[in-house]
């Protein structure tokens, strides 16, 4: 398998400017397309173990590898080509509302032709291509030249994992993806996320809130605590007792997505 | 009962007016008036006494010469085209000047400094200031009154849509950054297309006030309707003169009006 897509943490840290502590010792190994899955009480410290990987937050203490590569500290080249490969999908979207759901497609190719074609929407026909086969990819290639700001909740969401696909990326980071979406549409975006790893052997790594969907839809479960790894199991194994631990209180009605699943 | 008490005591008081530095202001406003009108020799009375002054030039300047209309036009087209290349040129000069001046999006603090205060250079000195010196520089003509415009639209919309810029959500922006992409497409995808409307709005704007001062500055030789108004005042020419504040009113508004109604449709 494609070792560009392993994660490896050691004694990683981050303290902000502000004195917070988001993450603190953690000592972790992700294999090459792993579904991964990140819980955690809100402040847990999930963002930013996610963001550390592309150096969106830099680390503190400690190291981060990818593919073997340690990531850079700061902004530059080294650090953009390790972004390249590594596609990040938000809570709240973070698409560009008033331009077309291909243009924002697109912008996971920015990276990979020159500064003057992307400038000049000069798109190489290849990559165009990608992009258009993500957007298929995820079920909404007819809505190509709509205004992306024009699109349903769930819709928006797609494009954002359009634009992460359209990188060709060896890992996918996603930060709550579905914490603004209605039941439904999160089960139909959680689906995507478990195809798109099994299809294409993408090395998966999701934050989420809720108890069951990471039950669900996880294989393998880590939870933070306090900006620490309190544990790290199979979806199968884990317990009620472990979330316990994890969450620092008993889980209640608030942690769960359906009702009925809550025991 | 003793939730009525608490409500009661806790509800706060009106604070009491400041008499002192309400009647301190007001004394401080009312004497620099008089100091100033004292300065310049400002009289209600004297005013009064030079009405009908005013009114023998009013009456003279009437009727407008209208068969002074065609030799109008071609400076009237001047001016129009002089605010037109202003405009543009000084639009697009302001995109680079506006966002090295935005603190969000600025690549480093020195940049941001130094940008920053050419910023405030240009727009503090006054447009005549500049046709003077552009005139000085290329010669009296309209291509120095276009330089001038040029130099004064990058100061409005410079300022004006760097604070835009600074206004915008930097999520956007983020993950064009996450996606591995450079500062460039980061302005590209993420931070200008959310600013984009002020831009085009603040153009209008400034292509509004552009006209205008194309007028005033043919009266220091920068060419335009402001030109022919200079010689045909100097020449005592007061129906003519009519003429040519009546069709520089008339065009201002039309512009105006276009201007305005694309405005807003835009935010
Ligand atoms: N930009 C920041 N500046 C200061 N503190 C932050 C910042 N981002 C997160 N934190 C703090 O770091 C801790 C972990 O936050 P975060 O990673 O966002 O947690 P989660 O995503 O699990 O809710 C929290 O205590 C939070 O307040
Ligand atoms: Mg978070």
């Amino acid at each position: 398998m494609n070792d560009k897509a392993a994660i490896r943490f050691k004694g990683a840290g981050v303290v902000y400017p502000n004195g917070a502590v988001g993450l603190a010792g953690i000592d972790l190994e992700i294999k090459p397309g792993e579904f991964v899955v990140v819980v955690g009480s809100s402040g847990a410290g999930k963002s930013t173990l996610l963001r550390s990987v592309n150096g969106l937050t830099p680390l503190t203490d400690g190291t981060i590898t990818v593919g073997g590569q340690p990531v850079p500290k700061k902004e530059g080249r080294e650090l953009r080509r390790l972004r390249a490969g590594v596609g990040m999908i938000f809570q709240d979207f973070r698409i560009t509302r008033r331009l077309t759901v291909m243009t924002n497609v697109l912008v996971g190719r920015v990276a990979h032709v020159p500064g003057w074609r992307a400038m000049f929407n000069l798109w190489p026909a290849a990559d165009r291509e990608i992009a258009f086969k993500a957007l298929e990819r995820v079920g909404i290639a007819d809505k190509a030249w709509v205004r992306a700001g024009d699109l349903s909740g769930g819709q928006q969401q797609r494009v954002g994992i359009a634009r992460a696909l359209a990188q060709e990326p060896a890992i996918i980071l996603a930060d709550e993806p579905v914490a603004s979406l209605d039941p439904v549409t999160t089960h139909q975006i959680m689906r995507d996320l478990v195809r798109i790893n099994e299809e294409l052997g993408i090395t998966t790594v999701v934050n989420l809130h809720f108890l069951d969907l990471a039950r669900r839809y996880g294989q393998r479960i880590i939870g933070l605590r306090g900006g620490e790894l309190v544990y790290d199991g199979t979806a199968n194994s884990v317990t009620q007792e472990d979330f316990k631990n994890i969450y620092g209180r008993d889980p209640d009605a608030g942690d769960v997505l359906d009702e009925r699943e809550a025991s | 009962m003793s939730e009525a008490i608490d409500a009661a005591t806790t509800r706060p008081l009106r604070p009491a007016r400041n008499w002192v530095l309400i009647i301190g202001a007001l004394g401080m406003v009312s004497l620099m008036t008089w100091w100033s009108a004292r300065g310049i020799g400002f009289s209600i009375i004297e005013l009064a006494c030079n009405l009908p002054g005013g009114r023998r030039l009013l009456v003279e300047s009437w009727p407008p010469d209208w068969s002074f209309f065609p030799r109008l036009l071609g400076p009237l087209l001047e001016t129009l085209q002089i605010a037109v290349i202003g405009t543009v040129i000084g639009g697009i000069l302001a995109i680079p000047i506006a966002v090295l001046a935005a603190r969000n999006l600025t690549p480093g603090f020195l940049v941001w400094f130094v940008d920053r205060n050419f910023m405030n250079i240009l727009r503090t000195l006054p447009d005549l200031f500049w046709a003077m010196l552009f005139a000085a520089a290329v010669g009296f003509g309209p291509v120095a009154g276009a330089l001038a415009l040029t130099v004064f639209t990058i100061a409005v919309i410079s300022k004006l849509w760097s604070e835009s810029l600074e206004a915008i959500d930097m999520a956007v922006p983020e993950a064009v950054r996450a996606a591995g992409g450079s500062w460039l497409a980061m302005l590209q995808f993420g931070a200008i297309p959310q600013a984009l409307p002020h831009y085009v709005s603040y153009t209008l704007y400034a292509f509004e006030l552009n006209v205008r001062a194309s007028m005033i500055l043919g009266l220091v030789g920068a060419g335009g309707i402001g030109m022919v108004l200079e010689t045909q005042r100097s020449t005592f020419e007061y129906p003519r003169v009519t003429l040519i504040v009546l069709s520089v009113l008339v065009l201002v508004l039309i512009i105006e009006q276009i201007s305005e109604s694309i405005r807003r449709r835009l935010i």
